[in-house]
């Protein structure tokens, strides 16, 4: 299997005015590889670093040193971007639109011929299940809904690698089980999902390989069993790996 | 380049469905009619102070549109964090500033034509002529002149942080260069150096907006400018938009955007 | 994201409050201050600073005369510290030097240059066809009256407004009734006012050929001149000499030949030309020499 997300000593230190005391270092060396058609989780305590990867990964936020690439292609060509789809966490997408148009726009970006832009837009509404409120404005939207609008506009190129940032963030059960059958038909489709989680249990059961990042760096990578190995469950072998001990736990 | 027209074309239907517009448009029918039903000494042919207001409140309301829609452009991107999945598509960034300049500078060129058409309707009211050409030549230098604004409020929603700061900013700089641009040379000689360089510099290096303003010649229906002197100025226009939008662009390159 | 509509919004609402009220509050202002109208809304809202407004529309109503020509605070306006307007109209004496036609100076460089072609840079008046030269729009004077209208009401205590903008009301625009009831006003607001007095008889003479209504408000008018204490007197010379040698005028064509001469004789005190007046009190003098001998042969 080849390499389509790879990553080699990836280091990202952020300077930020409001932090006085000069640099704030988000990931140190990190090597990652996700391979076509795997779905991987790409695991982590909240400020680990996921986020960060992400950003370099879509050429957002330049690295300090080490390199990123997609499909073989440095990620600072815009490029790199014309076969993935992205779904950052927490967006609002223009509220003045409707999910169709918004579709609509994105796809213009990609260049998608007008028939084949109607044909993909009534698929992926379908999708998402929002074909009712297509021509609503999305500032009527609720949250879920508007996760969902997140996810069209991720696939509307059809794109052969998907990065999702928490998915499933604020969504309830329902909405998170969507989520969830969606990531699993792409897979079946023979798309490649990186996808970052601190919701263990969904990882467990879509999941092909995963990675635990703590504090900037690269703890543990593997098959879920691999990692789950000796441990209960994932959730345990998590907790374990970013060093927290459950029995001296309060 | 169609890339670009796909983010000019989201700016534009911003501005047609948002109310600003509609509201600054009202205000100055309101005004203007009111001013018209006025009478003065009986005598209904008086048309020239009406026009100064027109032309006044249309001035006013196109810097207000053209700076409070450029300016909030990009930072409510980012706030909302539509940036994202934006530039995660194989859009490059400086296709998103010039979009996005498109997008507003075609935007202002609408509400203009609806603006100078009341005007023209207004004026033909009072005075029974429809010269065309002269209200062509200074809707088009009003055009450019906003274009040079547009411009001007991208590359300063990109230096300063807050929208607000950079609108009151940009109000304070391009009302400056209208009021005293023209004149920043006589200023300066009535300074002392190194005070009087720098005011020269700046003379030098300002866009002189006050070019585009040919107000005071359509009020009073003088003849038209000669087309090579407008082709000249608007040629001079387009390179300060250029020189801004790349300025936008070398800031806009290396900035994080999370 | 929505501020700026919810402010266009307050603005809005703001406005309509602000009509709503003034055109509540305005007759009981009006039952407060007396019978004074028009005045009192800028009164409140602007205080003394009105008269700076007055002032400025007074002279934009000149640079509308000028089809827009004409020097700001930066040019030299030599040739523009008296309104060209009334200068016109005979209501100040000119008091400017400089070229009207180079304000602008010689050409500083190339922005100063190039950015000429963009404004009105001809010295034209409107009552001479403006920039296009076409005589036949000579009428356009009117242009200037809104502005001038807008002086009065903010400064209604300034005659000159008023002088100035009758006397284009009657001269150019040939409406006299405008110009008597505008008078009027001024009159209400400066009953002491002899340029308005004597502006109300020339139009009573000129245009309505009213002899006994125009003595009587030029006679009045010089009551009031005479009112005035010597300071004041000695600044304001050249309108008693036009009342009075106006005076002259009338009763010379009424047949009252020595009242003309008194008048002429008011008028050499203050004239800067006193022997012009001379000739005319000479040829009077000749004319009754003329008549005397004849009258008596009609006795018989
Ligand atoms: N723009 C930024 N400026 C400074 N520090 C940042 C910035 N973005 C993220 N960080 C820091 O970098 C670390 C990693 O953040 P992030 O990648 O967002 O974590 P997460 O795994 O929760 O997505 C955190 O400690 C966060 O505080
Ligand atoms: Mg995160």
């Amino acid at each position: 299997m080849t390499a389509i997300l790879q990553t080699q000593k990836l280091r990202v230190e952020y300077r930020s005015r409001e932090m006085r005391q000069g640099i704030k270092v988000a990931l140190l060396g990190l090597d990652l590889e996700v391979r076509a058609g795997e779905v991987f989780g790409f695991l982590g305590p909240n400020g680990a670093g996921k986020t960060t990867t992400m950003n370099v990964l879509l050429g957002f936020v330049p690295p300090t040193s080490g390199a990123a690439s997609l499909f073989g292609i440095d990620v600072r060509q815009p490029i790199a971007r014309q076969r993935i789809g992205y779904l950052p966490e927490l967006t609002y997408y223009y509220k003045f639109l409707t999910a169709e148009e918004l579709l609509r726009f994105y796809a213009k970006i990609f260049g998608l011929a007008r028939g084949e832009t109607d044909k993909r837009i009534a698929e992926l509404l379908k999708l998402v299940e929002l074909e009712h409120a297509a021509k609503r404005p999305i500032k009527s939207y609720s949250k879920g809904m508007q996760q969902r609008v997140g996810l069209a506009q991720a696939l509307i190129n059809n794109p052969d690698l998907l990065i999702l940032d928490e998915p499933t963030s604020g969504l309830d059960p329902l909405g998170r089980m969507k989520v969830r059958e969606i990531i699993q038909r792409l897979k079946h489709d023979g798309k490649t999902v990186f996808f970052s989680s601190h919701e263990l249990g969904e990882v467990e059961t879509v999941c092909d390989r995963v990675a635990i990042i703590h504090q900037g760096e690269l703890k543990a990578i593997g098959g879920v069993h691999e990692i789950t190995g000796k441990h209960a469950s994932l959730e345990k072998a998590f907790l374990e790996i970013i060093g927290f001990n459950s029995s001296t736990a309060p | 380049m169609k890339n670009i027209f796909a983010v000019a074309g989201v700016v534009i239907k911003e501005l047609y469905r948002r109310k600003d517009f509609y509201v600054l448009f009202i205000i100055t029918v309101l005004i203007c009619l009111v001013m018209a039903s006025v009478n003065i000494f009986n005598d209904p042919k008086i048309a020239r102070y009406l026009k100064e207001i027109c032309l006044l409140l249309v001035w006013i309301s196109s810097l207000v549109i053209a700076i409070t829609t450029t300016a909030r452009q990009i930072p409510a991107e980012r706030e909302n964090r539509t940036l994202l999945p934006l530039l995660a598509k194989p859009l490059t960034r400086p296709q998103l500033i010039f979009g996005k300049f498109f997008g507003c500078w075609f935007a202002c060129g609408l509400a203009l034509l609806c603006f100078y058409i009341f005007f023209g309707a207004l004026a033909a009211a009072r005075e029974h002529q429809w010269p065309l050409l002269d209200y062509f030549q200074a809707a088009v230098m009003h055009w450019f002149m906003l274009g040079i604004v547009v411009a001007m409020t991208l590359l300063g929603s990109l230096v300063f942080a807050a929208p607000s700061s950079n609108s009151t900013i940009c109000f304070v700089i391009i009302g400056g260069i209208l009021f005293v641009g023209r004149h920043l040379d006589q200023v300066a000689t009535s300074m002392h150096e190194p005070l009087r360089a720098i005011v020269n510099a700046l003379y030098f290096t300002i866009p002189h907006l006050e070019f585009y303003d040919l107000r005071d010649l359509i009020i009073h229906n003088w003849p038209l400018i000669e087309w090579k002197y407008i082709v000249l100025a608007l040629l001079y226009a387009t390179a300060y938009i250029f020189a801004f939008l790349l300025g936008a662009c070398l800031v806009f390159r290396r900035k994080p955007v999370n | 994201m929505n501020s700026p509509r919810i402010i266009f919004l307050l603005l809005l609402a703001l406005l309509v409050f602000c009509f709503g009220l003034a055109a509540q509050l305005s007759p009981q202002f009006q039952s407060w201050r007396g019978s004074r109208s028009g005045g009192d809304i800028f009164n409140v809202v602007l205080g003394d600073s009105r008269r700076m407004f007055a002032q400025s529309f007074y002279v934009k109503a000149d640079a509308y005369y000028h089809s827009g020509y004409y020097p700001t605070m930066f040019d030299n306006k030599e040739a523009f510290q008296t309104q060209h307007m009334a200068e016109d109209t005979g209501a100040v004496n000119s008091n400017n030097h400089g070229d009207e036609e180079s304000f602008l100076g010689p050409k500083r460089n190339w922005i100063d240059a190039f950015g000429r072609h963009f404004f009105p840079d001809r010295h034209t008046h409107l009552d001479e066809g403006g920039p296009t030269d076409d005589l036949s729009g000579s009428e356009n004077v009117r242009e200037i009256l809104p502005w001038l209208k807008l002086s009065a009401d903010l400064d209604p205590d300034n005659p000159q407004t008023y002088t100035v903008t009758a006397y284009w009301l009657r001269e150019r625009m040939h409406k006299v009734a405008e110009a008597d009831v505008f008078l009027h006003e001024g009159l209400r607001n400066n009953p002491d006012s002899y340029d308005i007095l004597f502006e109300l008889g020339r139009l009573y003479d000129e245009s309505y050929h009213d002899t006994a209504r125009a003595r009587n408000v030029w006679e009045e008018a010089v009551r009031k001149w005479m009112k005035l204490d010597a300071d004041a007197q000695s600044d304001n010379k050249l309108v008693f000499e036009q009342i009075t040698t106006h005076l002259a005028q009338l009763e010379e064509n009424a047949g009252n030949l020595p009242r003309a001469i008194d008048w002429l004789h008011a008028a050499q005190k203050v004239s800067l030309t006193p022997d012009v007046l001379q000739k005319r009190i000479d040829d009077i003098q000749k004319k009754m020499a003329a008549l005397i001998p004849v009258a008596p042969a009609k006795l018989y």
